[in-house]
């Protein structure tokens, strides 16, 4: 009886290979960088590479929650492109608040929470109430949410040196840079929270099937609205790092970390045996993310051709993800 | 014995102008399996979704157990212990058995989810219930549908608080080496004492695994039959449709004439390998096979749905070159699809639109549609085919199955075809409008069209056909004349049986009757 029409006994896995391909293209390069670009493979350079990652790990969190939530379907599933902009937010009214208007580092970060809670439940709202695509809607809304930003900063560079941000980036923990340790403890909370759990493992039968969530007694809206509210929260998170980073906060960031959130969270589906968006592949595909990035630098590639190798990659990724999906 | 499980009484229920229940009654016993048959319309579904809670019913009672059930709603019936297996499987692609199996019904500690606890309570589950091994660890994408099927019966049965359990056409994805393993798990749970309500178009299944039947017309019960024997499905179909069925298959008035369509050596270099095929005009051709076998993939090759790695396909003498459909539907090869509502009927336009979704050259003028022309022709049709509504412009979604398939067989007689691949061409339809379609098919090869059907049904293959192409493992493993074939002995060859003992001896006939 001809049982198992899914496996193929022997020959080429095609289906797999594809699946598998952006990881490989990706070991590729860095190995590529490795052999030309000076002490790449160094402890100090892995810090380095480690410690850039993390403003990116952290929206990665969050949009990996949404995605998860609503299905890695790139233009129908869930997408959440608010988030590095709710991060640059976050940052801008924290700096502002603290360098120029001298209140205190908690009552800043106060108001840049309530700021990105707002964001976070008007996505949730306009995507489970009014029914709009999380693609357009988070796409509105990251442009809006820089404009916000512009508006408080005056679109100037605010420097920062509350002690929080200067231990985050200048002191270590148990021989990791102090913002690398932290960042791994949310990514641990995540991971679990997302998981271990039971209303993560809900979230993401949501995303996987909302019919299937639906029969089982789930209501695929309530996951939907607060995985929005999640990922906001993780551009909250984002934004300490984002301040420690670059010791303040600067116009224009948002775009480099948007580009890299989305390729990373992708490039992390190749990572999992199941070939779906994970979180720890996402934080994974940040950190190899900020490895090529980093790379280059020291290879003294043009920064102009980064950006063409990104926004490469970034099709690659998608194209080959959605090809793996066709095949199944 | 106890009284029974289940009591429904007398049930009403109206929709704004139809009554679709009219005081219909049915009653299930511990560990029966209760068959409830009709056509399609005759309430079966609106007394299930009266016991739901998805419909409140206008009148009558329900009992469980002897006790009233007031409040029906969804979440009252699954804590009274009543569970349902929808025929869609709702299954999450890339979830695991067991993470399926638990679904909304997590098992979690103080610290997160009980993982090992849920895999072993699945993996008991399915060893001691259902007595098989699946394993749990495996991703729904990579089981076959009947492992799926058992998934989801798992996932209604996991709790251990199921008293009755409704399966709505839970075979008809499956192909038939498949039905018998959803069979045993069925036959298991029985012995368990479980009660079962089993709703299917599928007659030969009905009298195969029910121990009662009630059937149900025109929104009452107007039949149970207590004793089932492979015989009663005649007497099931008389009470279903109220009058003698004539026949069910057409009187064979075609003849054979010159070849039509000729494949020679077609292989994918995959599913199915060193095909060879010649279709007369005038002839229906069978193709028989079990999911698995390489019967759909060769049938998509034929329109130009799959690449063919190596052969040729000739139509009477002029080579095709097929590598989208656009290029059959050209040269007069047309699909009928086994899947209508995902590739046959564009379920959101109206009947009028579908039927002349192929034609619409023949309909317009210099790229406008000429609606006047395309209505004339669909109204035509409609009263051809019988089509009910007879609206033209009736939505695809809302007619039902049978009447989809008479949608989807009208817009390729709106073109004047000359191969016809008919794919699962009754699939989900109910007995009336099966008879009217195995007539169009009849008809049209009457005319002089060649016809393919690709069926898993055997006894739909020897009365409609003339020979019967036997798939298995990708090759074509007997060609037979349909004259004289017995149901079992073209299961024997499907099954593989056939090539190991005598014609029928051993093989068990999942579809007769």
């Amino acid at each position: 009886m001809p049982d198992s029409v899914a496996t193929r006994p022997g020959g080429f896995d095609l289906r797999r290979a594809v699946g598998m391909a952006p990881v490989a293209i990706f070991v590729a390069m860095l190995i590529y960088i490795g052999f030309n670009a000076p002490n790449f493979l160094t402890w100090s350079t892995i810090q380095l590479v480690l410690s850039q990652s993390v403003p990116v790990v952290v929206v990665c969190l969050g949009l990996s929650v949404v995605v998860m939530a609503g299905g890695d379907d790139v233009v129908s599933g869930g997408i959440d492109l608010s988030v590095p902009a709710t991060a640059i937010l976050c940052a801008g009214i924290i700096a502002q608040q603290v360098t120029l208007a001298e209140q205190p580092l908690f009552l800043a970060a106060m108001l840049a929470f309530g700021a990105a809670l707002i964001v976070g439940a008007l996505n949730g709202f306009l995507v489970t109430r009014i029914g709009m695509t999380p693609l357009l809607t988070s796409l509105a809304m990251f442009v809006a949410v820089v404009g916000v930003n512009n508006v408080i900063t005056a679109s100037r560079r605010i420097d920062i040196d509350a002690p929080l941000i200067l231990f985050l980036r200048d002191d270590r923990i148990v021989g990791l840079p102090a913002g690398v340790a932290i960042a791994l403890v949310l990514c641990v909370v995540f991971v679990f929270a997302i998981h271990h759990t039971k209303w993560g493992l809900n979230l993401q039968a949501v995303g996987g099937s909302r019919e299937a969530a639906e029969v089982s007694g789930l209501r695929p809206s309530h996951f939907l609205f607060w995985s929005f509210v999640i990922a906001a929260f993780a551009g909250f998170l984002a934004s300490f790092f984002v301040l420690a980073r670059g010791s303040g906060s600067s116009p224009g960031t948002e775009d480099n970390l948007l580009l890299e959130m989305v390729l990373a969270t992708f490039l992390g589906a190749s990572f999992s045996p199941r070939r779906v968006v994970t979180v720890w592949g996402a934080v994974l595909g940040a950190v190899l993310v900020a490895a090529l990035s980093i790379g280059f630098k020291s290879m003294g590639v043009n920064v102009f051709w980064t950006g063409l190798i990104k926004g490469s990659l970034i099709l690659i990724v998608v194209a080959l993800g959605a090809a793996s999906q066709r095949m199944r | 014995m106890a009284g029974p499980v289940l009591q429904m009484r007398d049930i009403v229920k109206t929709f704004p102008g139809v009554r679709a229940l009219d005081g219909a009654s049915i009653s299930v016993s511990e560990g029966e399996i209760h068959g409830l048959v009709g056509e399609n319309g005759a309430g079966k579904s609106t007394v299930i979704k009266v016991l739901a809670g998805v419909y409140g019913a206008d009148s009558g009672s329900v009992t469980l157990d002897g006790q009233p059930l007031t409040a029906i709603t969804p979440a009252n019936v699954h804590d009274a212990g009543i569970r349902f297996i929808h025929q869609d499987l709702h299954l999450v692609p890339h979830f695991t058995v067991t993470e399926s199996v638990f679904m909304g019904q997590e098992v979690a500690g103080r610290f997160g989810l009980s993982k090992r606890q849920m895999r072993n309570m699945a993996e008991r589950f399915f060893r001691e219930v259902l007595d098989i091994e699946i394993g749990c660890g495996r991703l729904i994408r990579d089981l076959t549908t009947a492992e799926r099927k058992l998934v989801q019966i798992a996932r209604a049965l996991i709790d251990d608080k199921a008293r009755l359990v409704v399966f709505d056409e839970p075979t008809a994805p499956l192909a038939i080496g498949e039905i018998e393993k959803v069979f045993a798990a069925i036959r298991r749970l029985k012995a368990q004492g479980i009660a079962m309500i089993y709703v299917s178009h599928y007659l030969s299944e009905i009298t195969e695994i029910c121990d009662r039947v009630t059937v149900f017309r025109n929104g009452k019960d107007v039949a149970v039959f207590d004793k089932i024997s492979d015989d009663s499905a005649e007497d099931i179909i008389k009470a279903m449709v109220g009058r003698e069925l004539g026949q069910l298959y057409p009187n064979r008035t075609h003849a054979a004439g010159e070849p039509l369509l000729s494949v020679r050596g077609l292989s994918d270099g995959n599913r199915f390998f060193d095909v060879d095929l010649t279709l007369r005009r005038g002839e229906i051709l069978g193709i028989a096979g079990l999911i698995g076998s390489g019967r759909e993939e060769l049938v998509d090759t034929l329109y130009g749905l799959r690449k063919a790695k190596s052969g040729t396909i000739e139509l009477a003498d002029l080579p095709l070159k097929l590598s989208k459909p656009a290029d059959a539907v050209g040269k007069g090869v047309v699909l009928v699809p086994r899947d209508r509502r995902g590739d046959g009927l564009v379920l959101a336009m109206n009947v009028m639109e579908n039927i002349n979704l192929a034609s619409l050259e023949e309909v317009s003028k210099l790229g406008w549609e000429m609606r006047g022309a395309a209505r004339k022709r669909a109204e035509k049709l409609i009263g051809d085919l019988d089509i009910r509504p007879t609206n033209p412009d009736a939505i695809g979604q809302t007619l039902s199955g049978g009447n989809q398939q008479k949608v989807v067989l009208g817009r390729w007689l709106a073109i004047d075809a000359r191969v016809f691949i008919l794919d699962e061409p009754t699939a989900g339809v109910d007995v009336g409008a099966k008879v009217e379609i195995y007539q169009l098919i009849e008809d049209l090869a009457a005319k002089g069209a060649g016809i393919v059907v690709s069926s898993s049904d055997p006894g739909e293959l020897i009365g409609l056909c003339d020979r019967i192409l036997v798939m298995m493992r990708g090759r074509i493993n007997h060609e037979i004349g349909t004259q004289g074939l017995s149901i079992d002995q073209l299961v024997a060859m499907t099954t593989g049986a056939a090539d190991f003992s005598t014609a029928g001896g051993t093989a068990r006939s999942a579809h007769a009757g």
